[in-house]
């Protein structure tokens, strides 16, 4: 049995169901994220462990024992949250002992383990500064100590990078992360940002509208996502819509040209499918190059016209209009990139391995639309 | 004001603006401060004078005469007592409502509002009414706590008692809505989650995360209530409880140099009570300044 369970939980706020039927098991030490837009019931299901909500249905075990109607301040999980939540009346020393103090802890231990936290939070000069004398970095920093303090089993984050700037974003979720693995501490974590959910997790579960899409390591999220909402989610990709026309030969039939993918296991030919091919994948030609390969006849090839180029630093993002209604996404190294421009006639290619077939029912239509609306 | 005045009018012509800032402004703060100062003044003089020039004679009888100090402890004890009853009644009321029943806010600021609305002559008459006659359906409404406390050995009719409980229902408004206002604004859910989270109870977030942070609201409610119940004149009168507001109309009917300086005293009572009180706020431990002001225009 894993560390943490949820079995079939779920959760209903008045008529409308914010989490349906969700099992989910974290081991111990593992960093997991919950990964979705707004409204998709991430945050639900976190607070649900933390105890301020109770399951409408459903168990939460940890460490083999029942939970669920147990009170948030008998469970031993750490929470750091959005809005950092510090006590503004106490000292940054002071909101990290609270916990501790409550538990009746002798006052020289109380005093070594802040001076042990804030070390490690990289704050040990900040102990006796008042929250708001502080910076939102620090002021998470601090919120994070505070929460190790009480030792939680579970150490749970709602979002706890959003209000800060994109710089201090990045270095604070490294800081997380190294610390996560350096107290070998379970984490669950919450978060709408895609990148930030790719970078710091041992697994993500990818949620839309209180269902788990699919939970994976992050490669595996992005590399082969299983669902149509979880490839639009999650990264940039260019999608073409068609139906599948030979599912053991790898054809598609999409607008007015069939694409070139790899077998397909789990669908029929004539099933209405979605064809999804990230930036990177596809690489550009200029047009009279372009004719030599597709002649050659190697995976797909597709003519367009250059649209807008973005200089993005390592490599330079470019969209192609392919037809009216069509652009595709190219992002191509940037060092390569030079002699593309604006106006000119290309031939855009990628390869029958480079496509990801799904399957394209009306849920998931009504989804994908839903992720490229939310999507960070 | 006068400052935030002038940084608007700065932009625009320095030579002008400041000439002219410089005056409108100084003129309208003088004729404020007049207002507000030469009624003060006035009754300073006037209970200093007494016929044979300015003595201290009024304010020597004021000292000496025993209503004087009874009446003052009297209310002060009343103020006190319904003070403390208000805040402990309605501060852990509105941190219930603010954390679990967000939906019964309306009805609360109903609630609150309703002692403005009705005179405090319907209600003295009403609980003179109810506590004072015998009425089988009250009695049974009130599922026997009416007659309990009509009779021996509570008999809390034109008790002080029974005044401290109808003020508590007067300074409503003054208490519920600085508190309230202080708790939507320090975040009081995600504070009390952060604290339940690291193994604290309801009680000790209460009394130790929330009740510091909202610390301005309570004392600016407190504040209000005291100062309403030191100069409330309506109930206590039909009461006919002898307090220290009865007490100064009485004598300003006999004697108004003795009057205006009871009026002084007064005044020199609860500025003394206010400027203690901002001091208190002001010395708080992690005090922002500008965050840690009284909300009593809000209260208003």
């Amino acid at each position: 049995m894993a560390f943490l369970e949820l079995e079939h939980i779920t959760k209903y706020f008045g008529q409308s169901t914010a989490v349906m039927d969700i099992s989910l098991s974290v081991e111990q030490g593992e960093f997991l994220t919950l990964l979705g837009p707004s409204g998709c019931g991430k945050t639900t299901i976190l607070r649900m462990v933390a105890g301020f909500e109770i399951p409408s249905a459903g168990n939460i075990l940890l460490d083999g024992e029942d939970i669920t109607n147990r009170s948030a301040s008998k469970r031993p999980m750490g929470m750091v949250f959005q809005s950092y939540a510090l006590f503004p009346h106490m000292t940054a020393e002071q909101n990290v002992a609270f916990g501790l103090t409550i538990k009746h802890t002798p006052k020289d231990v109380i005093a070594r383990r802040c001076a042990e936290l804030l070390e490690l939070v990289g704050l040990g000069d900040k102990g006796h500064s008042f929250p708001h004398q502080l910076s939102g970095g620090q002021q998470q920093r601090i919120a994070l100590a505070r929460a190790l303090a009480v030792e939680p089993k579970v150490l749970l984050l709602d979002e706890p990078l959003s209000a800060l700037d994109a710089k201090v974003r990045v270095s604070l979720r490294n800081e997380i992360r190294r610390i996560q693995q350096q107290l070998k501490m379970t984490a669950i974590y919450v978060t709408h940002d895609q990148e930030e959910a790719l970078a710091i997790s041992d697994r993500i579960a990818v949620m839309a509208k209180g269902q788990i899409e699919q939970l994976d390591l992050p490669e595996e999220i992005y590399n082969n996502p299983r669902t149509v909402f979880a490839a639009s989610f999650v990264g940039t990709s260019n999608h073409f819509r068609g139906v599948l026309e030979s599912a053991s030969e790898g054809l598609c039939q999409v607008e007015n040209q069939t694409l070139h993918v790899l077998p397909v296991q789990n669908l029929h030919d004539g099933d209405r499918v979605l064809v999804m091919v990230r930036p990177e994948e596809v690489s550009i030609q200029s047009a009279n190059d372009g004719a030599d390969n597709s002649a050659n006849g190697v995976g797909n090839h597709i003519a367009g016209v250059i649209e807008l180029r973005t200089f993005l630093g390592p490599f330079t993002r470019f969209h192609v209009r392919v037809n009216e209604s069509t652009t595709l996404t190219a992002d191509v190294p940037s060092q390569q990139a030079r002699d593309y421009y604006v106006a000119q006639h290309v031939v855009l290619s990628f390869s029958p391995n480079a496509c990801q077939v799904l399957s394209l029912d009306k849920d998931a239509v009504e989804l994908a639309r839903l992720a490229e609306a939310e999507k960070v | 004001m006068v400052q935030a005045a002038r940084n608007i009018n700065l932009p625009i012509s320095k030579d002008r603006s400041t000439r002219q800032g410089f005056g409108v402004d100084k003129v309208v703060l003088i004729l404020v401060l007049l207002y507000l100062t030469v009624p003060l003044g006035a009754t300073l003089i006037f209970g200093l004078s007494t016929g044979n020039g300015i003595n201290f004679n009024t304010y020597h009888q004021v000292f000496t005469d025993p209503d004087f100090s009874q009446t003052l402890l009297l209310s002060f004890g009343l103020a006190l007592a319904s003070t403390f009853l208000t805040v402990l009644l309605v501060t852990p009321t509105a941190y219930w409502v603010q954390l679990r029943l967000p939906r019964a806010r309306p009805m609360m600021d109903f609630l609150a509002l309703v002692p403005f609305a009705v005179p405090a002559i319907v209600m003295a008459f009403g609980l003179i009414e109810v506590y004072g006659t015998n009425n089988t359906l009250i009695n049974i409404l009130s599922l026997g706590l009416v007659p309990l406390l009509s009779n021996e050995p509570f008999n809390v009719v034109n008790t002080p008692q029974l005044l401290v409980c109808a003020y508590v229902i007067i300074s409503l408004p003054f208490v519920f809505r600085p508190i309230d206002n202080n708790l939507r604004a320090i975040n009081t859910k995600v504070l009390s989650e952060a604290a339940y989270s690291l193994g604290s109870g309801w009680w000790r977030t209460f009394l130790t995360i929330i009740i510091p942070n909202i610390l301005p609201g309570v004392i600016s409610a407190a504040l209000l209530t005291f100062s309403t119940v030191m100069g409330e004149f309506t109930l206590a009168s039909l009461f006919g409880i002898y307090t220290f507001p009865i007490y100064l109309n009485g004598t300003g009917q006999n004697d108004a140099h003795k009057a205006a300086s009871l009026t002084i005293l007064s005044f020199i009572l609860t500025l003394i009570c206010v400027l203690g009180i901002i001091l208190l706020v002001r010395i708080r431990p992690g005090s922002r300044g500008k965050e840690d002001r009284l909300d009593i225009v809000a209260a208003k």
